[in-house]
């Protein structure tokens, strides 16, 4: 019994050399498509990344001028500005992550760290992944009918803001319930033997470790917020009024600058004959913010992590 | 019944054999001790008795799954944690029932604890002895810490290694560096017991040896209790040893404990005999 598994096992080494040598070749080649299938997909994947960046670029920058990025457009002049758009989308986005990131990294320590299995988080957890899921535009409906309706805000930065926060939360939520649980366990359990409190633990060992995934989290909410479109028109409006641009008033309407391209694309500016370049410029603007965003905090978290490694 | 007097027996022969020199104070005491995981559906440890004495080096040995590492665990709650897990019987430190303490950080403020694994914060050396001197419930002046740091880093053995770069990682040391970081952290807040989970089992030989010394050195002014699959690093290091089994119900269960000494030259028990000498089963 133990004989015949032995040769069994072992007949690979015996096998004919001529047919074993034809299958190691056959290996070999099979290897080489997958590898070349492989590396054909990555260089297609930064090709179409290239050529989104270098297609817009190549329409938006030469309208790009420190005038188009400071002031105003007008109905009738050629070139017009979109300096306050600009502000409106800093604006929603510092104010959407104010009140996304304490609440998203609130309800992802309390997922990660203090609720027990059970129906309440079961019950959680799946509706903020079934929230993930819930189209933009019905966030929209949603906001236009509880910020602006029922409480009153109207049209405004606010309830824009506010809108993008609910459409956030879940992401937020989850990017930071799996960052603060790939922190090891072994700190949890080492700080609370050195007699430290569950929130001492949280405070001064799992944040800062959960620290570049929690970063991650933002920059992508920033992202969306940033990109939204449809949830805006129906909360913030389509227009910046003359005698409010670059206010901090967040009860104003406001436009932000993926909506501006909206406008000029979709809707029209009476009068404005240059829309399809202007609307241009606004997309290379919109996409270097995004690009100088993504890399900041690429850079960023590489270094939060690497001080975590304990390299120098 | 036979089972526990028996235990007990060889404990009070133990602590009372003439070999040892001064007074043996009991520190952690297991009367009738059980522990279940899983809401009681899985018994982990049946029927515990032993007395760990203080200032004595007492090691737990047995095979995988025997529970010597759920004893420990118990000993500071680390069980706490863990959903379903739950306790029969006493589990007594300093004569107080352990199981009966509410601010669990006054019980791990005087019980220490080294892992497995060596696991410094990711925070500079310094921070990480400092670590547990901060915390809310040591209550210590912030100008104590510096002094108490190089202190307990000259305890763990390791300040001659680090005191030039108190301020790098403490994850950029070596693995042994890094238990004896672990260990400085446990004893810079002094307590009085350090409860050590298989400290070594991922260090090479030579920083296994030097956490050997180390330990005995340390148990001059602590109680410590050692879990290890090491037999001769108990035999090596510790005074006294508990031999844990499997029972016919899968629950662990000590089937002796005694001097160190006796256990490895004379067991009582034929099942001690037959682990230590290598006969399984």
């Amino acid at each position: 019994m133990n004989n015949t598994l032995l040769e069994n096992s072992t007949q690979w080494m015996k096998s004919d050399p001529q047919n074993s040598k034809r299958t190691l070749q056959r290996h070999k080649l099979i290897d080489r498509i997958a590898t070349a299938l492989m590396s054909l997909a990555a260089l297609l994947l930064v090709l179409v990344l290239l050529s989104v960046i270098g297609i817009l670029l190549y329409r938006g920058l030469s309208t790009i001028s420190w005038k188009f990025l400071t002031t105003a457009g007008t109905f009738t002049e050629i070139g017009g500005g979109i300096g306050p758009q600009i502000f409106v989308s800093v604006y929603i986005l510092f104010l959407s992550l104010l009140f996304t990131t304490p609440l998203g990294v609130g309800a992802a320590i309390y997922l990660a760290e203090y609720a027990k299995p059970g129906r309440l988080t079961t019950a959680i957890r799946f509706s903020t992944e079934t929230l993930a899921s819930v189209p933009s535009i019905v966030f929209g409906i949603f906001g236009a009918i509880v910020f602006l309706t029922v409480m009153g805000l109207g049209y405004s930065v606010l309830s824009g803001a506010l809108t993008l926060t609910l459409l956030n939360l879940p992401l937020m939520v989850r990017i930071a319930e799996d960052a603060i649980r790939a922190v090891p366990n072994a700190y949890r359990e080492a700080s609370l033997a050195l007699a430290g409190t569950q929130w001492e633990t949280i405070r001064k060992i799992i944040l800062p470790a959960a620290l570049p995934g929690i970063i991650t989290a933002i920059v992508l909410t920033g992202g969306r917020i940033i990109g939204e479109t449809a949830p805006l028109i129906l909360t913030t409006g389509t227009t910046i009024s003359p005698n409010a641009q670059y206010s901090l008033n967040p009860f104003q309407t406001g436009e932000t600058l993926a909506v501006h391209i909206w406008v000029l694309k979709i809707v029209g500016v009476p009068g404005l004959k240059d829309a399809q370049k202007v609307a241009d410029g606004t997309a290379a603007v919109l996409l270097l913010i995004v690009l100088i965003v993504n890399v900041g905090a690429a850079y960023l978290s590489q270094r939060l992590q690497k001080n975590l490694r304990g390299a120098r | 019944m036979t089972q526990l007097q028996s235990n007990n027996n060889v404990v009070t022969q133990s602590l009372q054999d003439p070999a040892l020199t001064g007074d043996l104070q009991p520190e952690i005491e297991a009367r009738n001790f059980n522990f279940y995981y899983n809401y009681g559906h899985f018994k982990a440890l049946n029927n515990i008795n032993l007395t760990v004495p203080r200032h004595k080096i007492s090691a737990f040995i047995g095979s995988s799954g025997c529970g010597k590492s759920t004893f420990l665990r118990a000993v500071n709650r680390m069980h706490d944690r863990t959903p379903g897990a739950s306790s029969e019987g006493q589990l007594l430190f300093e004569g107080q029932d352990i199981n009966a303490i509410t601010d669990i950080t006054n019980l791990r403020k005087r019980i220490g604890m080294i892992f497995q694994q060596p696991a410094p914060f990711p925070l500079s050396i310094f921070d990480n002895v400092a670590y547990g001197m901060r915390l809310e419930a040591q209550n210590i002046p912030k100008s104590e810490i510096a002094d108490r740091v190089e202190h307990a880093l000259h305890a763990a053995a390791l300040w001659k290694e680090v005191h030039d770069k108190l301020d790098q990682s403490g994850l950029a040391l070596s693995g042994g560096q890094q238990q004896r970081l672990c260990i400085a952290r446990a004893i810079a807040v002094e307590p009085a017991v350090l409860l050590m989970d298989e400290p070594c089992a991922a260090l090479d030989p030579i920083a296994t040896l030097k956490i050997e010394d180390l330990i005995r050195e340390l148990s001059q002014n602590y109680t410590i209790l050692i879990v290890t699959h090491n037999m001769e690093q108990a035999s090596r290091v510790s005074d006294f040893t508990a031999f844990f089994t499997i029972d016919e119900n899968r629950a662990g269960t000590l089937a002796e404990y005694g001097l160190t000494k006796q256990i490895f030259t004379k067991p009582r028990d034929r099942r001690t005999e037959d682990y230590i000498t290598g006969r399984f089963g």
